[in-house]
């Protein structure tokens, strides 16, 4: 079971998480069509800006956005999500597995800093539960799928840490750091982890007020 | 009472129409992410102080989430307390906002074409304790 965790799986859940994602893709262009235009373009100014007015403007856009409403759970949430991908990538033990499987590797941050940005994205974790638990709005609309949810975002990087500290048994917490990065990958397409892919999909190819491009698309 | 809310539910129409837009609404209901982020979007949340009740997210998961949740197995009681969601707490105004890109006024919309169709909708003779305005 464990060299099968530590094995076979590995791949197993790489071709779904790939395979899921494609599918994904490929259902929301079928769901999805082409429009002439969804909203009118925007004016063009040709007015240049200087520094400073360019600075004022975009202050005053965060205005209209969640910066305004929510600042602190929009920090939390940015800082999150930025790391929660790129300390994986980014991990020298990630790129040392990777460089004496595959002989590739990628650019690695000190073994420090990802320590750190660890931490970062625990604290992120234990905001958001904070938030599931003691706040109003955010218990009317959770459910048990919710905790489970977070718990499987959290554990690669809670086992990631007692493992770099060599914590508990370090063979086990390994296994159970495998795993838990395997059953992230698998799920990431086929439940709410799949904002994901969608979160860029419709702000960039969906028409809509809020898109960060001229989405073409509507569904 | 009227003659129409003694009708039995047509569960099979229900789930027909459920069907028919099951790729994108299922979608939606499934990456909603429960963040509460499009709380302060919707002014009848505002204006009722925050009651949770008058969030996006929370209409759309009690109304429409629920449709697909149960598979369209419901009663006429159940249809009627997504009356008071779809239609008394929220006036599709459009203006809802989700970080993901989540379209929720089409989630609503669509709940309401359902109640429609088993004849579960505010009338102007209504005789009711709560006020739709």
């Amino acid at each position: 079971m464990v060299d099968f965790i530590r094995g076979q799986l590995i791949s197993i859940a790489f071709v779904i998480f790939i395979l899921g994602l494609i599918f994904q893709l490929f259902q929301f262009f079928k769901l999805t069509k082409k429009k002439d235009w969804v909203y009118p373009p925007s004016p063009i100014t040709s007015e240049k800006k200087t520094a400073g007015q360019w600075v004022a403007f975009c202050l005053a856009s965060l205005n209209g956005t969640l910066w305004k409403t929510d600042p602190l759970m929009t920090l939390m949430t940015s800082v999150f999500h930025v790391f929660l991908i790129a300390v994986p990538i980014f991990l020298l033990g990630h790129n040392i597995v990777l460089d004496q499987s595959w002989g590739l590797s990628l650019w690695s941050l000190p073994e420090s800093i990802t320590d750190i940005l660890t931490v970062v994205v625990l604290v992120c974790a234990a905001f958001f539960l904070a938030r599931r638990l003691f706040l109003a709005r955010v218990r009317a609309i959770t459910t048990i799928y919710d905790y489970v949810i977070l718990l499987i975002a959290v554990a690669p990087f809670l086992t990631g840490y007692f493992a770099y500290h060599q914590w508990f048994n370090y063979d086990t917490v390994m296994t159970l750091h495998i795993l838990a990065g395997e059953v992230m990958l698998i799920t990431i397409p086929f439940t709410k982890l799949g904002h994901m892919l969608f979160f860029f999909l419709s702000r960039f190819l969906i028409g809509s007020e809020y898109s960060f491009a001229k989405g073409a698309r509507a569904w | 009472m009227f003659r129409q809310e003694m009708k039995p539910v047509d569960t099979k129409q229900i789930r027909k129409m459920l069907n028919r837009k099951k790729g994108k609404m299922k979608r939606y209901l499934s990456y909603c992410a429960h963040c509460s982020l499009c709380a302060e979007s919707c002014f009848l949340y505002m204006e009722h102080h925050k009651d949770p009740q008058y969030m996006p997210s929370y209409k759309a998961i009690n109304s429409l989430g629920k449709l697909y949740r149960k598979r369209a197995r419901v009663d006429r009681k159940l249809l009627t307390e997504m009356k008071g969601i779809v239609w008394r707490n929220c006036v599709l105004c459009g203006r809802c906002y989700c970080p993901i890109g989540i379209h929720i006024p089409s989630m609503i919309a669509f709940a309401r074409s359902i109640l429609r169709s088993q004849d579960v909708y505010p009338r102007l003779d209504e005789v009711s304790t709560e006020s739709w305005l």
